[in-house]
């Protein structure tokens, strides 16, 4: 800006060429803070709000400023910790059934597609989010329930005598809604992570005969652990936080944090709906900070930089 | 007078001048402005959109979608901007005008600005069974629009017997193939009908029960889950009919509109009961907020008030969505305008209005409560029936 004053005093020589390139100059700085505000305003600003309010004491429409652990002691001394600790179980049963299926789909595209065509089929991965996702859950109770397509076709072919039951209104329904709703993610990450596994490394284990399982095990799975790791992180934290599939697949009862939370607003319970998102958000940088100890997170985005 | 006092003066006549004008605005912008409702659909009737139901108020309406849940609604009024946003509002299902009329974000009706008050239920009455549902300290603060007596749908075609007890539902030769709602205020209320009236619990008011009450009703609905009794708790208009009309439940509490549309999905012949034990009442209510009435919105409300409670909203609303009509004087208003249903239609509606008196004329009925009182033992002992 000094410049700027100094030569239009010497004569007024400054082109609008000059005048852009200095204001551009002078925002770029912004262009990196504003994201920076952004998610100060909007992500690190109400997360910190969620832990304050959880100590409010409870009025009866709202919730007024105080210091009580009123709303943690009724988490933690309550049925409502088996139903946390119960979602817990059943979103790492997800994970492992998402990996099951879904890792071996990144190492097959990243190992036997063109390069130029890897992307691409990744990208095809997209497409169930087109649909938004409570169509996606709901279309599962067609082909799930007592006279569902699934049923139907094993009665018909004389497999089964009596209709499954348990594939719905029951935690393996939960799951299996997890399973297809968060397996693109696995195969997102996956697909990142064995972007650091070099493809040369799959024709050095060829020619030195190791077989696919100790390759599994002692190259790709130690080179891709963080992509796995961050791929499961994701899915076992929806399965704790999205409240839409117990309550459209699951049993009588069947519950997660997010219903907890839900519930809770319901009934004004404010405080308590901020102590369990409060614990989410605790359990989630907990399992990160475990996660970057043991793989190293950064080394996700090492093949990009 | 000096200079000082004459521009006191002169700014004093302009403020007066300027006010009486923004009041005259105000009043013509009311009489010119649509009123802004806050409701659900199933507050109007007659075409997709409100254009009917502006016809008859002679009115403008600006409606504004509502979700069914209770907490967002109070939140909105009493701590948000909804009184800045909203002339007129409904509510969820009973219980939410003494919370809204004690924080003052409703206010007082003058009913004789409603010429179709004359028309309303008797129970509405003071010293009526519905009377409260309309009124905070004595003052009526709310129109009813629709009301009903929650029971128990069951598919007759598979079951093959007309039910009238509660005790059906928890019968274990319906185990696995039964559902409650997944919302602890009907499902307890319910099942605590069913413990007072059957003897089996010690309970004085299953709409708002002690905490030993809660219990008791909490564990009877744990020890039957542990059976495997209840297939699942529905959430829904959508989900509740389709866990009937998919015969993944042959019984089911649940609103009668489910069993409408369960019914009319697949052609079944699934039915709504009249329970012995009684029924889990409630109402929908339209209600003047203080923003509405200062903003000088509340001609309009009355007029739309007055159309609630004709026998042509009446009327609507029961052939419908097969809501209670909350007036007298439906079936003569079908008399006097054969045209208006068909037969078959007109015969749907005498036996709805039918069964309907006789789930209101039960003894063991029950008005639901959004907040009971020990609301804190409710959340807990529901806990601890999704953990069980």
């Amino acid at each position: 800006m000094a410049s700027l004053t100094n030569k239009r005093t010497d004569g007024g020589t400054l082109t609008v060429g000059t005048q852009t390139s200095q204001l551009l100059e002078m925002l770029a700085p912004w262009a990196f803070r504003a994201p920076l505000i952004f998610m100060v305003l909007f992500f690190a600003i109400p997360m910190a709000m969620t832990v304050v309010f959880s100590v409010f004491e409870r009025t009866m429409f709202w919730m007024e400023p105080g210091f009580t652990l009123f709303a943690y002691e009724n988490f933690f001394f309550s049925a409502r910790l088996v139903n946390f600790l119960n979602s817990m179980k059943y979103s790492l049963i997800s994970v492992a059934i998402c990996f099951v299926f879904g890792f071996p789909i990144a190492v097959f595209v990243r190992k036997s597609i063109p390069q130029v065509a890897q992307h691409r089929v990744v990208l095809l991965f997209i497409l169930p989010f087109m649909v938004s996702e409570i169509i996606r859950v709901f279309a599962l109770r067609p082909v799930l329930q007592r006279n569902g397509l699934v049923n139907t076709t094993l009665m018909d072919l004389g497999l089964i005598d009596e209709p499954i039951t348990a594939l719905i209104y029951s935690h393996t329904g939960v799951v299996i809604g997890e399973v297809l709703s968060f397996l693109p993610f696995i195969v997102f990450s996956g697909f990142l992570a064995m972007e650091a596994v070099p493809k040369f490394i799959f024709e050095v284990c060829d020619d030195l005969g190791v077989g696919p399982w100790r390759r599994f095990l002692d190259v790709i799975l130690p080179l891709a652990a963080p992509g796995i790791f961050a791929g499961s992180v994701f899915i076992f934290v929806n399965g704790l936080g999205v409240a839409l599939l117990p309550n459209i697949l699951g049993g009588a009862g069947a519950v997660n944090a997010g219903l907890i939370a839900t519930q809770a607003i319901t009934a004004l319970d404010f405080p308590l709906a901020m102590a369990v998102s409060a614990i989410m958000m605790t359990t989630l940088m907990a399992l990160l900070w475990i996660g970057h100890r043991l793989f190293d997170l950064t080394k996700i985005l090492t093949p990009l930089s | 007078m000096n200079q000082i006092e004459f521009n006191r003066r002169q700014i004093i006549a302009l403020l007066g001048s300027a006010t009486a004008m923004s009041g005259m605005g105000t009043m013509s912008m009311a009489q010119d402005q649509a009123l802004k409702l806050w409701a659900p659909g199933i507050a109007k009737v007659g075409a997709q959109d409100w254009s009917d139901m502006e016809s008859q108020a002679g009115i403008s309406i600006n409606s504004i979608a509502k979700s069914a849940r209770a907490d967002e609604s109070i939140q909105k009024m009493v701590v948000g901007d909804g009184n800045a946003l909203y002339d007129a509002m409904t509510d969820n299902g009973g219980g939410m005008e003494d919370a809204l009329a004690s924080q003052g974000a409703i206010v007082e009706l003058d009913i004789s600005k409603i010429p179709n008050w004359g028309n309303i239920l008797p129970s509405y009455n003071e010293g009526g069974a519905s009377a409260d549902t309309i009124r905070y300290e004595d003052k009526v603060v709310a129109v009813p629009y629709i009301s009903n007596a929650d029971s128990l749908a069951f598919n007759y075609g598979e079951i093959g017997e007309e039910l009238n007890s509660w005790e059906a539902l928890f019968d274990s030769q319906f185990r696995g193939r039964a559902a409650m709602q997944n919302d602890f205020g009907p499902t307890l209320t319910n099942t605590a009908i069913y413990l007072k009236q059957s003897g089996k619990g010690s309970i004085d008011n299953p709409s708002d029960m002690t905490e030993d009450e809660v219990r008791q009703t909490c564990e009877f609905l744990i020890a039957l889950k542990k059976k495997g009794h209840f297939r699942t708790f529905w959430d829904g208009v959508q989900n509740g009919a389709d866990l009937l009309s998919s015969e993944e439940v042959l019984v089911s509490s649940c609103w009668e509109v489910i069993q409408i549309f369960a019914a009319r999905k697949n052609g079944q012949d699934i039915r709504y009961g009249t329970m012995k034990e009684g029924h889990q009442s409630w109402n929908n209510i339209v209600m003047l907020t203080r923003g509405g009435m200062e903003r000088g919105m509340d001609t309009a409300f009355y007029q739309l008030a007055n159309v609630y409670l004709s026998p042509w909203f009446g009327a609507q609303t029961l052939a419908g969505l097969g809501f209670t009509p909350q007036m007298d004087g439906v079936q003569d208003y079908v008399d006097a305008n054969p045209d208006m249903f068909d037969a078959d239609t007109k015969a749907i509606m005498a036996d709805r209005l039918a069964r309907k008196q006789a789930r209101r004329a039960v003894a063991g009925n029950s008005w639901q409560n959004v907040f009971p009182t020990n609301i804190r033992a409710y959340q807990d002992w529901w806990a601890r029936v999704q953990a069980a």
